[in-house]
C-alpha cells in the first residue's frame, strides 16, 4: 500500500485497528484450537484408529469363528468320528478321510494334520509325517486341557517340516458318543490369514503401526511405516495385557512413548491385535488444521485490507474535501463551498459548513455596514460635539436680543431650543432619566408648536418615578416628530399628542399617542414585523429613507441597547395612531448578547 | 511547569485509554477462550452399565405336534424368582426328542453345550462318557449342603439319580408322580367298537384290539425311530405281567437278549405293530401322536408330560388308563437334567439354583396334583386314579439297556421284524450284537 491508496490518517488508523483485531482473532484461534481443538482432533484421530483397531478384533473373532465351525464340522464328521470307535476305518476310509480335510471350509490352509485315537495319522497325501514326528513336534500339549475349544497358537513349524513361524489351530476330537481318546485335528494357516485381515484396512492407513501377538504377548507379525521404530514400550504394554482373560478393546487410546496405542484381545485364541498411532500422525492432522487456519486468516487479511482500504475512502475522501475546503478558506472567498453526495452523515457536515459560510459572510457584512455607521455617527458626533459652549452662549446672546426687544416668542423658541441640545447632547451619555427624555421631548413639542401655531396640544403623563427611571435617549421626540410631520399633515389646527409613561407587568411602557390621520394599517404592521427580523435586515424593510427611517433607527437602538426584551407596537385607532414601547424595568440594563 | 502538568494529564489520559485497551482484549481474550472451551465440553459421554445378572444358558425344546414350549412355565417362575441375580436365557428349538438329543452329543464335542441340559439319562452310554469325562457337575456336594433341598427330594427319586459311590450326575428335580407312562386312549372310537372300558388283562388288550379293527379303527399308534419308545412302552410292561419279565425288566445293561423274555418282547412288538397305522415304520413319536391326536389310531402309550399337550377340543375325548395289569412304566431319573462343568464357577451355581428351583417346582405341582380333586380336568384325574391305583412300576429300557440298541438297532432292526424281513431270532441275535458292540467301545 503506497500513498495513493492510504493517504488518510484515519486511513491508516482504521488499517492499523483492522489488523490489530485480525492478528488477535489469529492468537486466539491458535490458542483456542490449541485449548479445545488440539484435543478434539487428537480425540478424533485418536478414535478413528482405534475404530479401525476393533473391526480388525471383530475380524479376529470372525475369523476364530470360522475356525471353530470349520474344526467342529470336521468333529461330527462320520468318518472322523468313525475313526474314533474300536474298531477303526479301513485303509479305503483313511485314504478318504485323509483327503476330507482337504475340502474343509476355511481359507488360508496350508496344511492339515489328524491324528485318530489310534496314532493314525490324516494329512495331505505328499506329506510323510509320522506319528513320532506327531510326539515330537510337540503340538500334542499345545491343546492344553480344554476338552473341546478351538486352540490358536503361533509356533514355529516343527510338524509340516518348514520350520518357519505360523498359525496353528489345534482342536480335540472326542468321540460323539463313547469315552474313548481323543483325535487331535492341527491346521496351519498361510501367512495370508492376517494379512488379509489387516491390509484392506491398512491400505489406508499405513501411517500407523499395526501388529497381532499371540497369547504370550510375542508380536508375530506388524506393519510398520518406513522410518518409524515400533517403541519398546508397545511390546511391554502387550504383554501386560495378554496376561489378562478378558477380550474385547482392553487398552483405548493408552498414551505412551512414541503415540497413542490401543490393543483388542480376542477372548477364545488369546491373540491380540494392536495399533500404534506415532505422535507425528496426531501432530500432522495439527499441523493441517493450523495451515488451514493460518492460510484462512492471510486470506481474511488480504480481503480485510482491500474491503477496509475501499471502505474507507468512501468515507475519508469527503473529509477530505472537507478539510481541504475549509483549511483552503482565506476568510474573503465565501464561494467556495462543499457538495458532498454520499449519503452520509457527512452529506450534512457539508451542508453546516456552507450554512456556516453563509451565516459569516452575512455577519462580516453586518459587522462592515455596522462599522461604517458607527463610524458616521462617530463623525457627526464630533461634529455636533464642536464647541456646544460656543454654541450655548450664542444662543444665550440670542436670547438676550431677543429679551431687549421683547420678543417673547423668540425667547421662548431660544430657550426650547437650548435646553432640547443640552437634553439631546447629555455630555455623551446614551441612557437619561425618564424626566430628561421628558423634558427633552417636551421642549422639542415646544418649538413645534411655536412653529405650527395652534396645531396641536400636548399632554404628559407620568406613573413612574421620572427621577429614578432610565431610559435610552431620545427615543421620545422622533416619534413626537413623526406625528407632527404624517399624523397632523393635513391640519391645521386641534392636534393632540398624548405621552404617557406607566409600569405594567413590571416593565416601563411608554406610549405616544396623537389625534392625527392614523397610520396606514399596512405600514403600521410591517413596523410592528420589524421586531422580528435580524436587526442587519431591518433597514432593508424601508428602502425610502425618506419615510420610516425614524422608526428604524429607534426599533434598531433599542434592540441594540436591550436585545430581544423590547416591544415597539403601533396601534392604529379610528382616531389616531398610538405607539407603544415597553422596556425592561431596568432602563439601563446593556444588552448582553 | 504548566507543560509539564498538561504532559502528565494527557499521558494520564493515553494510559486510560491503554487500559481501557488492554480491558477490552482481555474481555475479548476472555469470551473467545470461553467459547472455545465451551467447545471443548463436548465429550462423548460412554454409558456403561453392568447389571450383575447372571446368565444361565439353556437349550430346550418346542412340541412340534402342539408348538407348546416345554418347561415355559418354570422357566418363567424361576426367572421371575431370582430377578436381578440370575436369568435363564432359553434357546427354544424345534426338534423331534431324537434331534435334540443327537444335538447334545454334537454340542458336547464342539463344546458348546448349554449350562444346563436334559434327557442325558435316556442316552445311557452318552451318559456314562460325560460322568468319566467330566462333563457335568456332581450335584451331591450341592444337595448334601442344602437340606432344604435334600428334603424336597423323594427318597426312590434320590436313589434312582445316585451312581454307586454316591455321586449324583442328575438332578433329583422329578418325583414318581410325573414320571410315569401308560395308555392314553380315544374313548369316543371305543364307544364305537361298543368297548366301554379300557381292558384290564392284556388279553382283554389284545382281543379289545380285535374288536377296535372290526369296527375299522386303528388299535394303536407306534413308531419304530427314537428308540421306539411308544411300542418299547407296551412291550416292556407286557413283558412285566410275568414274574420272571418283571425281574427281566430290573436289569442294568441285560447281558443277553437271546432268551425267553427277549423273544418274547420281540414277538410282542411284532403282534403290536399288527394293530398299527401304515406310516408307523421308519417314523418318529411325532407321527404317531398326530395318528392319535386326529382320530386315526385309538390308543398311543406315553407318560404324564402329555396331559396338557391334546388340542383343546380333542382333549375331552381322551382317557388314561395303566397298561394292563395295572402297571406304569417309571424311571423318575430319565429326565435327566445335569449341570455342564464347562461353565464359570458362578453359572454353575445359578444352573444349580435353577435345578433346585424345579425340585421345588415339581414338589408343589405334585402336591397340588394330588391334594386336589380334578373335577374340570378327567384326563389329569385319570393319570391321579392310575397313580394312586398302587400299580405295578416297570423300570424305564431307556435307562436300563445300551444305547446302541436304543438309537440304532431298533429302528434298523424293528422295521424288518415287524414286515417280516427278519425273523423273531434274527432280531434277538442283533439285539445281542449292540451288547457287545456297546460293550466293546465302553
Amino acid at each position: 500500500m503506497n500513498g495513493k491508496w492510504i493517504s488518510s490518517g484515519l486511513q491508516k488508523k482504521y488499517l492499523k485497528y483492522v489488523m490489530a483485531l485480525l492478528l488477535l482473532a489469529l492468537f486466539l484461534s491458535c490458542v483456542g484450537v490449541w485449548l479445545g481443538v488440539h484435543r478434539n482432533v487428537i480425540s478424533v484421530i485418536v478414535d478413528k484408529y482405534e475404530f479401525m483397531n476393533e473391526k480388525m478384533g471383530l475380524a479376529l473373532d470372525e475369523l476364530y469363528q470360522n475356525t471353530d465351525e470349520a474344526t467342529a464340522a470336521c468333529i461330527l464328521d462320520e468318518g472322523v468320528q468313525k475313526s474314533l470307535k474300536n474298531k477303526g476305518l479301513e485303509e479305503t476310509e483313511k485314504t478318504a478321510l485323509s483327503k476330507y480335510f482337504a475340502y474343509i471350509d476355511l481359507d488360508h490352509v496350508a496344511e492339515y494334520c489328524y491324528v485318530d485315537n489310534k496314532k493314525n495319522i490324516y494329512t495331505k497325501s505328499y506329506s510323510k509325517i509320522t506319528y513320532k514326528d506327531f510326539e515330537e513336534s510337540g503340538f500334542a500339549e499345545k491343546l492344553g486341557d480344554d476338552y473341546a475349544k478351538t486352540q490358536w497358537f503361533w509356533a514355529e513349524d516343527k510338524l509340516f517340516g518348514k520350520e518357519d513361524r505360523a498359525l496353528f489351530i489345534g482342536r480335540y476330537v472326542h468321540s460323539m458318543d463313547y469315552s474313548h481318546e481323543p483325535g487331535m485335528l492341527f491346521l496351519k494357516m498361510n501367512a495370508d490369514v492376517f494379512s488379509d485381515l489387516v491390509e484392506d484396512r491398512r491400505k489406508s492407513a499405513d501411517e500407523i503401526v499395526v501388529g497381532i501377538a499371540d497369547e504370550d504377548g510375542e508380536v508375530c507379525m506388524s506393519w510398520c511405516p518406513e522410518d518409524f521404530e515400533i517403541p519398546e514400550q508397545t511390546y511391554v504394554k502387550v504383554k501386560q495385557i495378554a496376561k489378562s482373560r478378558e477380550s474385547g478393546m482392553l487398552l483405548e487410546e493408552k498414551q505412551i512413548k512414541g503415540g497413542v496405542l490401543s490393543a483388542y484381545r480376542q477372548g477364545d485364541s488369546g491373540m491380540i491385535i494392536f495399533t500404534l498411532i506415532p505422535e507425528r500422525v496426531m501432530s500432522k492432522g495439527m499441523g493441517q488444521i493450523y495451515m488451514v487456519l493460518i492460510g484462512v486468516y492471510l486470506i481474511v487479511m488480504a480481503l480485510a485490507v482491500v474491503a477496509s482500504v475501499y471502505l474507507s475512502r468512501i468515507l475519508t475522501r469527503p473529509i477530505q474535501k472537507i478539510t481541504k475546503t475549509m483549511t483552503a478558506f482565506d476568510g474573503k472567498d465565501f464561494s467556495r463551498t462543499i457538495e458532498l453526495h454520499t449519503n452520509t452523515e457527512l452529506d450534512q457536515i457539508g451542508q453546516s459548513y456552507n450554512e456556516l459560510l453563509n451565516n459569516i459572510e452575512l455577519l462580516l457584512q453586518e459587522i462592515k455596514d455596522q462599522q461604517r455607521e458607527l463610524r458616521t455617527s462617530e463623525l457627526n458626533m464630533l461634529v455636533s460635539q464642536i464647541n456646544p459652549h460656543f454654541l450655548y452662549n450664542t444662543l444665550d446672546t440670542i436670547y438676550m436680543l431677543a429679551r431687549i426687544n421683547g420678543e417673547e416668542t423668540t425667547m421662548r423658541m431660544i430657550q426650547a431650543l437650548s435646553k432640547y441640545l443640552r437634553l439631546s447632547l447629555s455630555k455623551g451619555n446614551d441612557v437619561v432619566t425618564v424626566e430628561e427624555e421628558l423634558e427633552n421631548v417636551r421642549c422639542y413639542m415646544e418649538i413645534q408648536q411655536i412653529r405650527n401655531e395652534n396645531l396641536f396640544r400636548y399632554e404628559i403623563e407620568s406613573e413612574v418615578d421620572t427621577k429614578s427611571r432610565r431610559m435610552l435617549k431620545l427615543i421620545l421626540q422622533p416619534l413626537v416628530e413623526n406625528a407632527v410631520k404624517y399624523g397632523f399633515c393635513d391640519i391645521f389646527e386641534g392636534g393632540l399628542i398624548r405621552i404617557h409613561v406607566w409600569e405594567t407587568d413590571g416593565r416601563l411602557t411608554l406610549s405616544v399617542y396623537n389625534n392625527g390621520i392614523p397610520m396606514e394599517q399596512e405600514t403600521a404592521e410591517k413596523i410592528n414585523a420589524l421586531g422580528k427580523l435580524p436587526v442587519s435586515e431591518m433597514k432593508n424593510s424601508f428602502p425610502d429613507k425618506q419615510r420610516g427611517y425614524g422608526v428604524v433607527n429607534i426599533i434598531t437602538r433599542l434592540r441594540l441597547k436591550y436585545g430581544e426584551d423590547v416591544e415597539f407596537i403601533y396601534e392604529v385607532q379610528k382616531d389616531g395612531t398610538e405607539c407603544i414601547i415597553r422596556l425592561p424595568v431596568d432602563g439601563t440594563k446593556e444588552n448582553e448578547d | 511547569m504548566e507543560r509539564s502538568v498538561s504532559f502528565v494529564f494527557r499521558w494520564m489520559g493515553r494510559k486510560k485509554t491503554r487500559i481501557k485497551r488492554a480491558l477490552a482484549v482481555c474481555v475479548l481474550m476472555g469470551f473467545m477462550v470461553y467459547f472455545v472451551a465451551g467447545c471443548e465440553n463436548q465429550v462423548t459421554y460412554r454409558e456403561q452399565s453392568r447389571q450383575g445378572v447372571v446368565s444361565i444358558p439353556v437349550i430346550l425344546t418346542v412340541d412340534p405336534s402342539s408348538g407348546r414350549k416345554n418347561e415355559e412355565e418354570l422357566v418363567k417362575a424361576f426367572n421371575q424368582e431370582y430377578q436381578g441375580k440370575y436369568q435363564v436365557k432359553v434357546e427354544w428349538i424345534m426338534e423331534t426328542e431324537e434331534e435334540y438329543r443327537k444335538n447334545l452329543k454334537r454340542q458336547n464335542v464342539t463344546g458348546e453345550l448349554p449350562a444346563v441340559i436334559t434327557d442325558l439319562r435316556v442316552l445311557p452310554s452318552f451318559y456314562q462318557m460325560m460322568v468319566n469325562e467330566g462333563r457335568i457337575e456332581n450335584l451331591a456336594p450341592y444337595i448334601n449342603a442344602d437340606s432344604e433341598w435334600n428334603a424336597m427330594i423323594e427318597p426312590e427319586v434320590r436313589e434312582a439319580c445316585s451312581e454307586p459311590d454316591g455321586s449324583i450326575y442328575l438332578a433329583p428335580i422329578s418325583t414318581n408322580a410325573f414320571s410315569c407312562s401308560g395308555i392314553f386312549w380315544n374313548k369316543k372310537l371305543f364307544w364305537k367298537a361298543g368297548i366301554k372300558k379300557f381292558p384290564e388283562t392284556w388279553e382283554e388288550f389284545w382281543k379289545c384290539c380285535d374288536q377296535l379293527e372290526e369296527h375299522g379303527i386303528t388299535p394303536l399308534a407306534l413308531h419304530t425311530e427314537g428308540t421306539a419308545w411308544a411300542p418299547m412302552l407296551l412291550a416292556t410292561a407286557e413283558l412285566a405281567d410275568s414274574d420272571s419279565g418283571a425281574e427281566y425288566m430290573k436289569q442294568l445293561y441285560p447281558d443277553s437278549y437271546q432268551n425267553e423274555n427277549g423273544i418274547h418282547l420281540a414277538e410282542t412288538l411284532k403282534r403290536l405293530f399288527q394293530y398299527t397305522t401304515e406310516d408307523a415304520l421308519h417314523t418318529d413319536f411325532d407321527v404317531a401322536y398326530s395318528n392319535f391326536v386326529s382320530g386315526k389310531a385309538a390308543m398311543i402309550p406315553n407318560g404324564y408330560w402329555m396331559l396338557d399337550q391334546f388340542p383343546e377340543d380333542f382333549e375331552e375325548n381322551v382317557c388314561f388308563s395303566a397298561f394292563p395289569g395295572n402297571k406304569l412304566v417309571s424311571s423318575p431319573e430319565t429326565f435327566g437334567w445335569a449341570v455342564v462343568s464347562d461353565y464359570s464357577d458362578e453359572v454353575k451355581q445359578g444352573a444349580v439354583e435353577f435345578l433346585k428351583f424345579r425340585t421345588k417346582f415339581n414338589q408343589k405341582q405334585r402336591n397340588e396334583l394330588l391334594d386336589e380333586k380334578a373335577d374340570n380336568a378327567p384326563l389329569l384325574q385319570d393319570y391321579i386314579d392310575a397313580f394312586n391305583g398302587k400299580p405295578q412300576i416297570v423300570p424305564n429300557y431307556q435307562v436300563k439297556w445300551n444305547s446302541i440298541l436304543q438309537e440304532e438297532t431298533l429302528g434298523d432292526c424293528l422295521p424288518e421284524l415287524v414286515q417280516g424281513k427278519m425273523t423273531v431270532d434274527e432280531f434277538v441275535t442283533r439285539e445281542d450284537e449292540s451288547i457287545r458292540q456297546y460293550e466293546e467301545e465302553q
